[in-house]
């Protein structure tokens, strides 16, 4: 892709990351308050959580979209190798760790 | 937990990320410590709510990055493969490796840290551009003038192997392995200083989701703790960034260094069953 498509998709990832930020913020802040009196708050912290952890997962996914559609071939599977190496190394380790 | 708890974790947190924001690191070399040795929390338990900060820490800072045009994303693309492998071999060790050893490592990293502190970053003479060398992930960045400097990447096996190096460290003990990434990006790939922090900020993340969505889904995270650590953290980030242009960091070089010394010194005892807070185990 030209110079031009680079900078819309790191805008558009900039955009993703912040919005994100907040939007992963604002639910472990609700969270929290709830968390101070009544253990509903506890599964919404997590929730927030979850929301972080995803974000970078979703650049991720955001730049293989983008350099796939850019026909920028070895980037688009290099991201989704490592979208893969993440989905599968967690499913591992989750399931290793659930049978010992 | 109790509001107060919580509070002086979210406390501990903003002034961690602040401090991490401001040296140019991530946040979790600075709360592992402080979970551990002051707020009681073991290991295991501090790694996996670390890495949700340093997960928060990534993420409010790349924008900024990513809109000053510094960042390499398909360098970071790259490296994310090596990265992530490391991770998920970290979450596979952390179960493995003895705590008393995980204070001894992480005693070592913070002091490697300040050494590394001490030293100055130079842009290193750019790569000969060698027959046969893959120009796939070479980049620019705006210079102050705002015209393109072009800079060109090699030696990307060793900077691969560093990166692998860097992720399973980053797993293992919760934070963001600038320890490993800074001197890989800045000598063995040859990046200017300023695309090599801005690359690394971006990648992080990624490195710390690969082994914090594990921790989630194993039940590693406390909400009770990961919550105002978190929140902390993204404030302390944004904090920290501000400071970073404000503060002449240069001046400030040898007070860092102190900082990571004392947790080194701190960590280093905790191997070996001595809590200065708490007396000998």
């Amino acid at each position: 892709m030209n110079a031009r498509a680079e900078g819309v998709l790191e805008r558009r990832l900039a955009r993703a990351l912040n919005a994100g930020t907040w939007i992963g913020s604002g639910v472990v802040a609700v969270g929290l308050l709830m968390s101070l009196w009544s253990r509903a708050g506890a599964p919404v912290e997590l929730a927030g959580v979850a929301i972080f952890i995803l974000l970078p997962v979703t650049r991720v996914a955001l730049m293989m979209a983008t350099f796939a559609r850019h026909r920028e071939r070895l980037f688009a599977l290099l991201a989704a190798l490592v979208l893969l190496i993440i989905i599968g190394g967690t499913a591992v380790s989750v399931i290793t760790h659930a049978l010992t | 937990m109790s509001a107060g708890y919580e509070l002086a974790l979210f406390a501990g947190a903003l002034a961690a990320s602040a401090l991490g924001g401001v040296l140019g690191m991530a946040s979790g070399i600075f709360i592992v410590p402080i979970l551990t040795l002051f707020a009681g929390v073991d290991f295991h338990t501090a790694v996996a709510a670390s890495i949700v900060s340093v997960i928060a820490c990534s993420c409010a800072g790349a924008a900024s990055y990513l809109d000053a045009r510094l960042t390499n994303v398909r360098l970071a693309i790259v490296l994310e493969v090596a990265t992530t492998l490391g991770a998920l071999t970290g979450v596979f060790l952390s179960g493995l490796v003895p705590t008393q050893a995980l204070f001894l490592i992480f005693a070592v990293i913070l002091a490697v840290s300040g050494w590394q502190m001490l030293g100055r970053r130079r842009d290193e003479a750019a790569p000969v551009d060698r027959p046969g060398r893959w120009r796939g992930v070479d980049g620019q960045y705006p210079g102050k003038g705002g015209e393109a400097i072009a800079y060109q990447v090699d030696g990307l096996s060793l900077g691969a192997g560093l990166m692998y190096g860097a992720g399973l460290i980053s797993a293992l003990l919760g934070i963001g392995s600038g320890v490993l990434k800074i001197p890989a990006m800045d000598t063995a790939l040859k990046l200017p200083i300023k695309v090599s922090s801005a690359t690394s900020n971006f990648m992080i993340g990624v490195t710390a989701a690969a082994s914090g969505a594990a921790y989630l889904l194993r039940g590693d995270i406390v909400p009770g703790i990961a919550a105002p650590i978190t929140l902390g953290s993204v404030l302390g980030a944004i904090l920290g960034a501000k400071l970073l242009m404000a503060v002449p960091s240069e001046r400030l070089r040898l007070l860092f260094v102190t900082v990571l010394a004392i947790p080194a010194l701190q960590m280093g005892l905790a191997a070996f069953g001595v809590n200065i807070m708490r007396g000998v185990r």
